[in-house]
């Protein structure tokens, strides 16, 4: 069946309530992948850990792709990593979102001219939604990055958007 | 025992084998060290090893070198008991790099000498399970060596910026 | 009018419902967008080798089994608790008496060891002056095997 798959075509009271609903829920419940793999994995913990706390937004950390909605690629990706990287992304439900943290996963970072093994930028094999720059960033970029995608998922809809 | 004194044992130890070629650089500013031919490594790591005044019985690293033209690999080799050091090096051609392994004598050798093949396609005859250890094992090349190309493509991704 | 059987068939009818329910409701919203990548089975983001079945330490099933058992003496316990005032001393007897050949089976179990959850048996170093650290540990670690 899948109702709420559908496009709807005219947005009307009902649709844009449950748009409400839905994008408030979804925003506020973004359960994250810990993928951390070097140096921004230690700031991502930081931005988890209590004087920062990201759990206050309702993210909470899950070990599984199958229960979450958001991962947060931290660190330095390698050729090696990013066949996982992408058959962990194809293994999370949708609706599902990519933040991209550092330097690193952005465009390669410092690796990006001598780093035979790393891959230059997350977005070569997944779909980004946020970037978040930095070299490591600190917690309170990761938890801006946050809440940009927060933005993105509460100008989410169901219904089909108009092309003007 | 100072390097000077671990040179003099290897030597009269090993005096009379032909090929041994041990050279003692016992003034350079980093580290003093022994060259030692790559077919006698073995025996040389038994001897530092099991000597009662010596007892090298950890080799804290084992690393390659590309000099230009040859490959090298440097053992710093440490005394639990005693408390001395000393560095031992092997050189190789660049086309034939067979150096014997002393996975047997250390058993810290086995990964290291599979990042020093990884990294620089140095083959270590008589180590049991010689593949590569950092790079995927389908990586083409070895990358620390100076005239290495960086791949276009790696499995379907751009590898270059 | 409705008989106590009939108001428990009520209640597992309402809880029936409630699950039924929210799965059925779950069921025709949720998206369906399955593709083979999104169906592999998770094996922290390799290739799964083998199949998922794993086989269970042996343990878990011996204890189990002996939980089982005294779960099932318990049971017997409850009505005999409701009941024993009437019949006075000749109901305490009879207990005390299942009570006494259980206790034997418990104590059998002990003995064996079958409670027992294995631990492993550390190997420490010892410190020999003059020598060094003397260990079972270090000595098997340079030896090789063909000495």
């Amino acid at each position: 069946m899948g109702l709420l798959d559908k496009q709807f075509d005219n947005s009307n009271i009902v649709i844009t309530s449950l748009d409400s609903l839905l994008n408030w829920a979804r925003l506020s419940s973004l359960y994250q992948l810990q993928f951390g793999l070097a140096c921004c994995a230690i700031e991502m913990m930081a931005a988890s850990a209590s004087n920062f706390d990201m759990m206050r937004f309702g993210v909470i950390p899950r070990a599984t792709p199958r229960q979450v909605d958001v991962m947060i690629v931290s660190g330095t990706v390698t050729l090696k990593m990013a066949s996982r990287i992408k058959k962990l992304f194809d293994q999370m439900a949708e609706p599902r979102y990519v933040i991209s943290m550092g330097s690193c996963s952005n465009c390669g970072g410092p690796y990006w001219e001598h780093g035979y093994h790393v891959l230059k930028g997350v977005d070569r094999v997944i779909p980004v939604d946020v970037y978040v720059p930095g070299c490591p960033p600190r917690p309170e970029a990761l938890i801006e990055g946050l809440m940009k995608l927060q933005e993105k998922v509460r100008n989410e809809s169901l219904a089909k958007k108009k092309i003007a | 025992m100072t390097p000077q004194e671990i040179a003099d044992k290897i030597s009269a130890r090993f005096a009379g084998v032909p090929g041994i070629g041990i050279e003692a650089k016992l003034d350079s500013p980093v580290d003093p060290y022994i060259k030692i031919s790559p077919d006698h490594i073995l025996d040389a790591t038994k001897f530092l090893r099991d000597d009662e005044e010596m007892l090298f019985d950890f080799l804290s690293c084992l690393s390659g070198v590309d000099l230009k033209g040859r490959l090298a690999v440097v053992y710093q080799l440490f005394s639990m008991v005693k408390r001395h050091k000393i560095t031992l090096k092997v050189e190789v051609p660049t086309d034939i790099p067979n150096v014997q392994s002393v996975e047997s004598i250390w058993k810290t050798a086995n990964w290291h000498e599979r990042e020093a093949f990884d990294l620089y396609g140095i083959t270590f005859i008589g180590h049991p399970d010689l593949r590569r250890i950092l790079l995927p094992y389908d990586w083409e090349g070895h990358p620390l060596r100076k005239d290495y190309q960086v791949p276009e493509y790696y499995n379907g991704m751009k590898v270059p910026y | 009018m409705i008989t106590d059987f009939g108001r428990i068939l009520i209640f597992l009818l309402i809880g029936a419902v409630f699950t039924g329910g929210g799965l059925a409701a779950s069921w025709v919203l949720r998206p369906r967008r399955p593709y083979p990548g999104k169906l592999s089975t998770y094996e922290c983001g390799e290739e799964p080798i083998g199949g998922s079945w794993v086989k269970f330490n042996i343990r878990f099933y011996v204890v189990a089994l002996i939980f089982l058992v005294f779960d099932v003496e318990v049971v017997f316990l409850f009505p005999w608790a409701l009941v024993f005032k009437e019949f006075g001393m000749f109901a305490f007897i009879e207990m005390v008496v299942f009570l006494a050949i259980l206790i034997v089976g418990y104590a059998y179990v002990w003995v064996k060891g079958d409670l027992d959850w294995d631990k492993p048996v550390p190997r420490v170093s010892r410190y020999v002056k003059g020598v060094g650290v003397v260990s079972d540990e270090t000595a098997d670690v340079n030896e090789h095997a063909a000495a």
